[in-house]
């Protein structure tokens, strides 16, 4: 009996421990990690003298070179864009840029951003002088930092799936000059740590056409051979050019990212191993 | 609404987590609503002495609730909107929630349909908005949206004038925007009195002119200058607590002049209301737990109900798994004085754990092949016992080695180990064990998970098994050798995961807080995220229709359910009883006139079950019940015998020969068919789940006599204290009451001899019905049969069908309501089939012969004014436990008044009990209800059917409703026959 008392109360004292020294030592381990993954993202407005930084990107792809792309990424916006495009039939090369006066906004950097210091948010809440009562506060805790992590991840892996016609009425399309021959659609996202390009080239449906039109669902990559209706017209997706380019920066985030979830769930297993402790008696 | 579910919460004496994330007090300070992490919401009730108490805790959303905001002006109701993931607020006027969150700008919300209507978009930087608020100023008479972003960037769009553009969808830009030095900002507000200063709360920079708030989480201020109300500081805990200050209106300060601390008025959590009202709360076998050892009570940690059985088994945190009949453990938890009951339950106590019993799985629950005696357990110590529940032993133990057991799953049908399904365990460790019950081997140990386990599939040709955990990578392993196949993340594991749908599907719960509520979300990213079709659900009634396809044997509603409940991050669990109105006034309805005559239920029922299939699958759920209550309706043509006994059955008479024609004529056109299912109902089973449901609904101690009366003549039993009812929407979400939610009604003068009455409201409506009811001649009803416990269960049918009328009255969708008031008012839609009036026609009429005990050609006018009365009652938002409860006590009273007057007034009526007849009658005065055919289940008097009734009711009964084109012409040709 002495024994199991003993043992319980070792226990005990573990668990003690963990709440109060394990548990902060680990936080202060995540905020570590997600403040680099947040440098990597440069926030504008965090103390960065003059305007963000301006990076190249070249974006090409191993088999043809029909498409050539130069983007510019300022934080999490596209300010320059120049796309050269060789026409598969004529060899007639294409140029287009964008307009001066205008950026593209690459939503899915803003928001990874922003859930990055949202979860920084919630750590800072949580620092040194907190005392946690419960392993439950704990994992509510982990819970919602990984959930803001996991969507952090979740918005660079998982691009917008989209329709042409959505493709057609984006923003995207009004911010070239001179403006995209209407026979081009352009689509810029990111996909893990690369940033795509994907020109599509079109040609309209013949209204007698014997073809069965339906009209191509959503998706990140449309093939050739895609159908949609844009105005009054038919069209096909007659061509797909994709090119793309590493963002090394994008990678260590995504690195970071992984690393912190992982932290995040050991924590939750720790806790969770006392969990008969836990629920029933604050420490 | 699901109009025929309703719930009675057993809580235990743990309050469930709330730890508040929004807070919020209503306009006329007289309500306090919170939202949790866990994804609750809960009602609490601000007294005019500013005393908090908890009543209503609503169970909707899967995900933490972040914001609250008021609905109101577009309706009448008292909405609550809560939002998650994003911010709303309500706009005055068009009846659009503007809401912000983790995407770009502001999105405008319809707020009825939650449709996005549109977006304001930013031409400047667009971002995430973090707060924002609307601003009206008189000076120019124009609302403004004032929003500051994640970055910290104000901006503002006009409100008032943008509103054309918005329903033309045009762009709406930002009008001004302006950077301010500082993020994460918290609130914005506007000084409504100059007009001029905005104050712009940060995290970092926080003014505080109160001291004592500065850990407060969430919070919010009320600055009403009426009287009545009070300047009122609130704030809650992630404890789960609120506290309240009332600010002085003139500040009151120290000597030295610095502000005085302002005293907390009144603080309070949900634990309180539990502690403070311990006898309400009673788990569900704390009786039995409380004689076994006398010291402290065992605490449930996991527990499984077996419908087929009407078994709980509950996995207790000392090790023992107790299995007690469902509905004697809640009469025994519910019920006053009747200390037999829960002696003599029958209940077992299994010993085999030496550790908390962590998840139960009934296997035959799930594949009806099984053996029905087979339950298996697992525990903390990651030990899975195999039990033979009826001999009570262990036919095996198996032991994984591995972390707390957090579910047990089945492997479907067609997956089978050398001819056997498998046991699939699933440890907090994020380790999954295969076991081989009949083999007595353990076939997998899968270990390299390195996330929560969410989902479970199996590979039935290559004789895989595929993990999905919670970082979304996917494990396959080959059961044979044991071996891990593949580890895949990213989007190929996503592809394998979404290829292999054909096999069976199960997931469990991610870690070992089972929120069972997630299981009731229906949005379409919850269900592939989350667990739910975790195994055994213990909720047929809930989840028959959307998940249960495993579940042969619960595919029929049944009219009693417990729902265990578990919270997020906590052991505190509970358990839902669930009665199902409609299925139990289906069963009870054959069981008087057969004098409890299973067989003879189970053919009624299929009766009701056929007509309803007939036309289920086209129509929605609301044409479903209706046509449910079609064949019962058509017997009705209730006459109250308050017309002379003779003339009545003179026109009865009559009206029966009239039928006899008519139906001969149909039987010609109907096909022969044949009741092939026979669902075996325990009757006394299906009376008991009557009994217990009318014990939850009466409100006890109005009137000691009737108190009395319903003991004896109803047989059922007084309540213990006030229970926890709760209600069931269509989606899925519950709303339960909370112990202690009758101190809420402050209206009401504390009586401890009243129990269980829901409001004051009850009693005046309760009048107003027994005002409108005794309009008509009201006469002894339900006194005409010969044998006492008949009567006894005759009334019982007879109330629950009236609560089943009412409940579906006040449920109506508001514009089919509207529907029925107009054609109240017209009076009439010839050829407008299945109108809702005739709808409602069709119950009451159904209704009416409940009551009389007798059919005849009389229209029950009354019940037609009492429908208005209910109608009206929605109007005024009175609730539908309130109406209930009043018809309940209405109803009762109404029928024990007979009683105090008569004695036992036998009479003898002939009864056929395969008298079935069908006829057709039309009303007279009623010609709106054009649609109304009679057909009888059973005639009370049988030798004037001329002709032999026998095998024709179902068959016709279809027939009806299949060519209900017909009816107008019908009508006609009736009406010209009517007397």
């Amino acid at each position: 009996m002495a024994a199991v008392l003993a043992s319980q109360r070792a226990q005990e004292e573990e668990f003690r421990w963990l709440l109060h020294d394990e548990v902060h030592a680990v936080l202060r381990q995540l905020q570590d990690i997600l403040k680099e993954a947040s440098l990597r993202f440069t926030l504008p407005g965090s103390g960065t003298e003059g305007p963000t930084k301006q990076e190249n990107f070249i974006l090409g792809s191993c088999g043809t070179d029909q498409v050539k792309g130069v983007l510019t990424l300022q934080g999490d916006a596209l300010s320059q864009a120049d796309v050269n495009l060789k026409m598969p039939r004529n060899n007639q090369l294409l140029h287009f840029a964008f307009r001066e006066d205008k950026q593209w906004k690459l939503q899915q950097i803003q928001d990874a951003r922003n859930h990055v210091s949202q979860a920084m948010y919630l750590l800072t809440n949580r620092d040194n002088s907190y005392q946690f009562k419960t392993g439950a506060e704990v994992l509510k805790l982990m819970d919602a930092v990984m959930l803001q992590l996991t969507r952090a991840r979740n918005r660079l892996t998982t691009p917008a799936t989209l329709t042409l016609p959505e493709i057609a009425a984006s923003g995207l399309t009004r911010m070239f000059a001179p403006a995209l021959p209407s026979d081009l659609l352009v689509n810029v996202y990111i996909n893990l740590n690369k940033l795509c390009l994907t020109v599509y080239q079109l040609h309209a449906l013949q209204p007698n056409s014997t073809k069965n039109f339906r009209p191509a669902g959503g998706a990140v990559l449309h093939s050739p051979g895609a159908m949609f209706e844009w105005g009054s017209q038919r069209l096909e997706v007659s061509h797909v050019h994709k090119v793309e380019c590493v963002i090394p920066w994008l990678n260590d985030a995504l690195v970071y990212f992984t690393v912190s979830l992982q932290l995040c769930q050991q924590l939750k297993d720790k806790i969770s191993v006392f969990s008969s402790y836990w629920s029933y008696r604050p420490f | 609404m699901r109009p025929s579910l309703q719930a009675v919460a057993l809580w235990g004496k743990k309050a469930p987590p709330h730890s508040i994330t929004a807070i919020m007090i209503t306009d006329d300070q007289q309500m306090i609503v919170t939202g949790s992490q866990e994804g609750q919401l809960c009602l609490w009730n601000l007294s005019p002495e500013l005393k908090i108490s908890a009543k209503e805790l609503l169970f909707g959303h899967s995900a933490s609730v972040t914001c609250l905001a008021r609905a109101r002006d577009f309706s009448k109701q008292p909405y609550v909107v809560s939002a998650y993931y994003h911010c709303s607020f309500r706009m005055t006027g068009e009846g659009w929630l503007l809401c912000c969150g983790e995407y770009q700008d502001v999105l405008i919300i319809d707020a009825k349909t939650l449709a996005v209507v549109h977006t304001f978009t930013s031409s400047q930087s667009p971002d995430w908005v973090t707060c924002m608020c609307i601003v009206h100023s008189m000076r120019i008479q124009e609302d403004s949206l004032l929003v500051v972003s994640v970055a910290g960037e104000l901006k503002v769009w006009d409100l008032s004038s943008s509103i054309n553009s918005i329903q033309e969808k045009q762009d709406v830009y930002e009008k001004e925007s302006k950077f301010l030095e500082s993020l994460n900002c918290q609130t914005i507000r506007f000084c409504t009195y100059t007009e001029r200063l905005l104050l712009v709360v940060f995290s970092k920079c926080w003014k505080n002119s109160y001291p004592a708030l500065s850990c407060a989480f969430v919070m919010g201020y009320i600055n009403e200058r009426k009287e009545p109300f009070y300047k009122v500081l609130f704030s809650g805990e992630v404890s789960g607590r609120i506290t309240l200050w009332h600010i002085p209106d003139v500040p009151v300060s120290k000597f030295d002049g610095s502000p005085r601390e302002i005293p907390i008025t009144t603080t309070w959590t949900l634990q309180d209301n539990f502690d403070k009202h311990h006898t309400t709360s009673q788990s569900i076998i704390d009786h039995f737990s409380g004689f076994k050892d006398g010291a402290g009570t065992a605490v449930v940690t996991s527990s499984e109900y077996v419908p087929s059985l009407d078994k709980l088994i509950c996995g207790c945190d000392d090790g023992t798994i107790i299995i007690t009949q469902a509905l004697n453990a809640a009469k025994a938890g519910l019920l006053e004085g009747d200390s037999l009951l829960k002696d003599s339950s029958p209940h077992k106590v299994l010993k085999g754990h030496h550790q908390s019993v962590t998840s139960l799985l009934y296997p035959h629950g799930l594949s009806s092949k099984l053996d029905q005696s087979w339950m298996v357990s697992g525990d903390q110590d990651s030990c899975v016992i195999w039990w033979d529940i009826f001999t009570e032993e262990i036919l095996h133990k198996f032991f994984l080695e591995a972390g707390p057991v957090t579910s047990l799953l089945m492997s479907p049908e067609k997956f089978r180990v050398r001819g056997d399904q498998i046991i699939c365990c699933v440890c907090s460790d994020h380790s999954v064990g295969l076991l081989h019950l009949e083999g007595k081997r353990c076939l997998l140990r899968a270990r390299k998970h390195l996330f929560p386990v969410r989902m479970i599939k199996w590979h039935p040709i290559e004789n895989f098994l595929i993990v999905g955990c919670a970082d979304d990578s996917v494990y396959i392993w080959e059961i044979e050798t044991g071996t891990l196949e593949r580890h895949e993340t990213g989007e190929r594991a996503r592809i394998i995961l979404n290829c292999c749908d054909d096999s069976q599907l199960l997931k469990p719960e991610s870690v070992l807080p089972v929120a069972s509520e997630t299981h009731k979300h229906k949005s379409v990213e919850q269900r592939s995220s989350s667990s739910y079709q975790l195994g055994p659900i213990p909720c047929p009634g809930l989840q028959v229709e959307s998940s249960c396809k495993a579940a042969d044997a619960k595919s029929f509603p049944r009219p009693f359910n417990v729902l265990p409940v578990k919270t997020k991050w906590s052991h505190v669990g509970f358990h839902i009883l669930l009665f199902d109105l409609e299925n139990l006034v289906e069963l009870l309805l054959p069981t008087p006139l057969s004098g409890g005559d299973s067989s003879n239920s189970s053919y009624g029922s299929e009766i009701l079950r056929r007509a309803k299939s007939t036309v289920e699958k086209k129509t929605i759920t609301l044409k479903k019940n209706k046509t449910a209550c079609g064949p019962l309706s058509t017997e009705a043509q209730a006459k109250p015998v308050s017309e002379s006994l003779a003339q009545g059955d003179n026109t009865n008479k009559f009206s029966e020969e009239n039928d006899g024609i008519k139906r001969q004529k149909k039987v010609k056109s109907s096909k022969k068919m044949h009741p092939k299912l026979s669902i075996k109902v325990d009757a006394s089973l299906t009376i008991d789940t009557a009994k217990l449901f009318l014990s939850c609904l009466l409100p006890w101690g109005v009137d000691k006599e009737l108190d009395h009366l319903c003991i004896k003549h109803l047989n059922i039993l007084k309540l213990q204290g006030p229970v926890s009812l709760g209600l069931v929407s269509d989606e899925d979400h519950i709303s339960l009451m909370l112990p202690g939610w009758d101190l809420c009604n402050t209206e009401m003068k504390r009586d401890d001899s009243r129990v269980n009455l829901f409001s004051g409201k009850v009693l005046d409506l309760s009048n107003k019905y027994i005002a409108t009811l005794s309009n008509q001649l009201v006469i002894p009803r339900g006194l005409e049969n010969n044998c006492y416990s008949l009567q006894e269960s005759n009334t019982i049918v007879y109330l629950l069908s009236r609560l089943f009328l009412v409940n579906k009255l006040v449920n109506m969708p508001l514009e089919l309501a509207c529907g029925t008031d107009s054609s109240f008012k017209m009076e009439s839609v010839h050829n407008k089939a299945k109108s809702p009036a005739s709808d409602i026609l069709n119950i009451s009429s159904f209704y009416g012969y409940l009551r009389n005990g007798k059919n005849g050609s009389h229209v029950p006018e009354a019940d037609l004014s009492l429908f208005k009365l209910i109608s009206c009652w929605r109007d005024q938002s009175v609730q539908v436990t309130e109406a209930i409860q009043a018809v309940l006590l209405a109803e009762v009273q109404q029928h024990m008044k007979t009683l105090r007057k008569t004695p036992i007034n036998s009479q003898p009526v002939s009864m056929a009990k395969n008298g079935n007849c069908e006829m057709m009658q039309n009303l007279p005065k009623m010609e709106w209800a054009e649609e109304i055919e009679l057909q009888c289940i059973r005639s009370t008097l049988p030798l004037q059917t001329p002709v032999s009734p026998v095998n024709h009711d179902s068959n016709s009964n279809s027939a009806n409703f299949q060519d209900a084109e017909d009816m107008p012409d019908r009508c006609v040709l009736e009406e010209s026959e009517s007397p």
